[in-house]
């Protein structure tokens, strides 16, 4: 056979990537199923269901009003915040449906972090707004909190620009800094999962940076959902990615595939810039 | 001529008449602080400070007055403050978009503009009546409810400045919303809100009208709050009604230590709003 | 490579890259040498060897494809990234190419080595080891990414095309003399032919690799000694 047909022939797909035929089914640490959302009397998202794997980052994608980060926000039930807002179907974390009635919503969100889009630092020192949430659950001796702090902010690359300056006024880094910050914050508490709402959107180019490599080194502990409007950066950092649209979900594939060779006309319109 | 140079005229012509009437307004200012310290510096001695009001004739201070004051002014505050704060926290955290919030947001500003001699006529059927005498809880309570609008009011306003996205985050953590409010939101307008019960103070340092129906006056040193008290606003109406030159020279001090003490803590609460600011 | 990305899996990613197209580099290399000695011994066996060799020539290009649209999709790459991607391509093809005439040569040693041994078969290995060199030194040059060294090979080719040329001339001259060895000769031309072409084709990774460094294409004239084109045969005397 020619180079050009074997090349064909053969399944795009790096080694370090599973082949959903070939290996087990990596697990779902979350199951979106038949998710609608509704703003008052407007249904903002439309029959979504989905996985998001354990260890992996799954990256939505759309234009804006797509609805994506409304899916985010089920997530965590932060929705609950806002009367009118509300959420029907199910959405299970580890086979539990967080969608019922009746759950702690406090204890939910300590199991699943939010990270948004502008950094939101509190009025507090930095090692205040680490110990924060970790405070809320646990009375931890102060040798044991100090650690805490320092390996969250060692995870999210911060530890070596404030270890000097952990008293300090949150608020007095730079924007960068802030975000990351956020991030420590919200792997101080060890959660299982990590929703992203465009962390970096806010940011200057070099600091969006330093946040995907931190995004590519936390993936290896948590389930990672990133919200982004920037494309590349889910075709950069995301091994899943789901493409929405006006509230549904128009493609979930493998980044790789979906960026290659979309099976969604649609999708692919929407990557190559064709419109919206 | 061209349309430039018209328009030239017209500014200046603008401009000019903007700070006349600048001047004009500054100028009535200028003329209350002088007059006051005119008259009222030759009061400012030591003796304001340390004897009490004396009998027409006599030689005195002010210092019952002046205790008086700072007495129910600060019981009012402490009465009034959490009151405030409490209802600007219902209305900014708990309350948004909701009828029942916009009928007490709405009730809250008719407070904030009742004439003070109303309050006064309120708490004199209140509690004086039923007490039997007059007395300084009641003074204290009737500037509280004049408080209470005053703060309820910042309260609500800085909490409202205080971005949802910080609420969020603090909610995305797992933090109850009580702590939510105090932990996060009340750390975040602290200053506004100390700013707020700072203008209050200074709102109510000098009412003199809920006083007379509550407090009424006395003549001695007293620290009994369950009878009349002596405060600076019923003593400067007493003694600048009177003949008397001594007494009227007394009126004028006191006079301009209450313009003092509110000037003070006006331009504090300023100074603080910007120095946060600044800060930020 | 200069300083890192701030992303290191970019970093790996373009490492692989690079490490699969030394690894088919050397691969052709040792093909080349397989196939000539296949030649001067007449083994049979290696020979057959290299033939089936050439599948995984042909796997690792597929597997740099492969590396290098995902590259191009989830990184876009830009300047010397995008020239390194681009360069990997366009060296694997050559590479890839090089690896069939080497099979090529392997495959007719099969037909060769059941006919006696003909005299002009010996100027083959000093072509061989020449062409060998070269693919060395190409490699050497992209694995230390040294534009000198690539222009060195660039210039060397024409050397390759002269022994091409003047054993052509051998090969009409003893085949006319002896035609019962025209199909020996044949073979061998074919043969003399690929690696010739081998040559061209390290020449070609030479010219890439000098755009992945410089930026900008080799602008020059490339040196052609290749004359048997040229060569005008007339039926009643050898060739000059």
């Amino acid at each position: 056979m020619s180079p050009a047909t074997a090349r064909q022939a053969m399944p795009i797909s790096p080694p370090d990537l599973p082949r959903t035929e070939a290996q087990p089914a990596l697990r779902h640490k979350v199951l979106i199923r038949n998710v609608d959302f509704y703003y008052g009397t407007f249904k903002a998202l439309k029959n979504i269901s989905m996985p998001l794997h354990d260890r992996r980052v799954t990256a939505f994608i759309g234009p804006s009003g797509c609805g994506k980060s409304t899916l985010l926000r089920v997530l965590n039930r932060i929705y609950e915040l806002y009367p009118g807002q509300r959420a029907t179907g199910e959405v299970m974390v580890d086979n539990e449906n967080i969608l019922a009635p009746g759950l702690d919503l406090n204890l939910l969100r300590a199991r699943i972090g939010m990270v948004f889009q502008k950094p939101t630092p509190f009025p507090m020192s930095i090692y205040d707004n680490i110990a924060f949430g970790v405070r809320l659950y646990e009375t931890l001796p102060r040798h044991e909190l100090d650690e805490r702090v320092e390996s969250a902010l060692r995870r999210a690359a911060l530890w070596e620009e404030v270890k000097d300056k952990l008293q300090q006024s949150g608020l007095s880094l730079s924007g960068g800094q802030q975000q990351r910050l956020c991030i420590a914050r919200a792997v101080a508490v060890r959660p299982e999962i990590l929703l992203l709402d465009e962390p970096a959107s806010a940011l200057d180019p070099i600091s969006t940076q330093r946040i995907e490599e931190l995004i590519a080194e936390l993936k290896a502990d948590y389930c990672i959902a990133l919200v982004t409007h920037n494309m590349q950066q889910a075709a950069r950092t995301s091994d899943y990615t789901a493409f929405m649209y006006l509230g549904e979900l128009i493609e979930f594939d493998e980044t790789e595939r979906i960026f290659t060779h979309p099976k969604e006309k649609h999708t692919e319109d929407y990557i190559t810039g064709r419109f919206g | 001529m061209s349309v430039y140079a018209r328009r030239r005229i017209f500014n200046g012509v603008v401009m000019t008449l903007s700070v006349a009437a600048t001047g004009f307004g500054l100028l009535w200012l200028v003329l209350v602080l002088w007059t006051l310290l005119e008259n009222g510096i030759a009061a400012l001695t030591p003796a304001l400070f340390s004897q009490m009001t004396p009998p027409p004739g006599s030689a005195g201070g002010l210092l019952n007055a002046i205790f008086g004051s700072v007495m129910m002014t600060v019981t009012g505050t402490l009465i009034g403050t959490p009151t405030g704060i409490l209802a600007g926290t219902f209305l900014a955290e708990y309350s948004r978009g909701s009828r029942f919030g916009e009928v007490v947001r709405f009730i809250n500003d008719i407070l904030l503009s009742a004439p003070s001699i109303i309050v006064g006529l309120f708490v004199y059927e209140l509690m004086v009546v039923p007490m039997g005498h007059f007395s300084a809880w009641a003074g204290a309570v009737a500037l509280a409810i004049i408080v209470v609008p005053v703060v309820v009011r910042t309260t609500e306003d800085m909490l409202n400045l205080v971005p949802n996205s910080l609420r969020e985050a603090a909610s995305a953590l797992g933090s109850p919303k009580w702590k939510v409010i105090v932990m996060v939101s009340y750390r975040a307008a602290v200053q506004g809100m100390v700013t707020g019960v700072m203008l209050a103070v200074a709102r109510i340092a000098g009412e003199t009208a809920p006083l007379l129906f509550t407090a009424l006056n006395n003549q001695f040193w007293s620290t009994d709050l369950n009878a009349p008290m002596a405060n600076l606003p019923v003593v400067i109406f007493q003694f600048a009604m009177s003949p008397y030159a001594d007494w009227q020279t007394l009126a004028w001090g006191g006079a301009v230590l209450i313009t003092i003490a509110v000037l003070i803590l006006n331009i504090s609460a300023r100074a603080l709003a910007s120095w946060s600011t600044f800060k930020q | 490579m200069p300083s890192e990305h701030i992303t290191r899996a970019y970093d790996e990613e373009l490492r692989r890259l690079a490490n699969t197209v030394a690894e088919m580099g050397g691969l052709a290399e040792s093909q080349l040498g397989a196939a000539i000695e296949a030649v001067m011994t007449r083994d049979t066996e290696l020979a057959a060897h290299v033939v089936e060799g050439d599948v995984k020539v042909d796997q690792l290009e597929r597997e740099l494809d492969n590396l290098a649209i995902r590259l191009l999709a989830l990184r876009q790459p830009v300047a010397r990234d995008l020239r390194e991607i681009f360069s990997a391509l366009k060296i694997a093809s050559d590479l890839e190419r090089i690896g069939d005439y080497a099979a090529n040569v392997a495959k007719r040693s099969i037909a060769l080595s059941q006919t006696p041994a003909v005299r002009p078969v010996h100027a083959l290995p000093r072509m061989a080891h020449l062409a060998q060199l070269l693919i060395k030194d190409v490699l050497d040059s992209y694995v230390q990414r040294d534009a000198a060294k690539a222009y060195s090979v660039w210039t060397r080719d024409a050397e390759l095309d002269e022994m091409y040329s003047s054993l052509f001339r051998e090969l009409l001259t003893y085949m006319m003399e002896d035609p019962r060895s025209i199909g020996s000769c044949t073979h061998l031309l074919f043969m003399a032919k690929n690696i010739e072409r081998i040559g061209d084709h390290a020449t070609n990774i030479a010219e890439n690799l000098y755009y992945l460094v410089n930026g900008t294409p080799l602008e020059e004239v490339r040196p052609k000694g290749d004359v048997s084109s040229l060569e005008v045969i007339m039926p009643d005397r050898a060739p000059q």
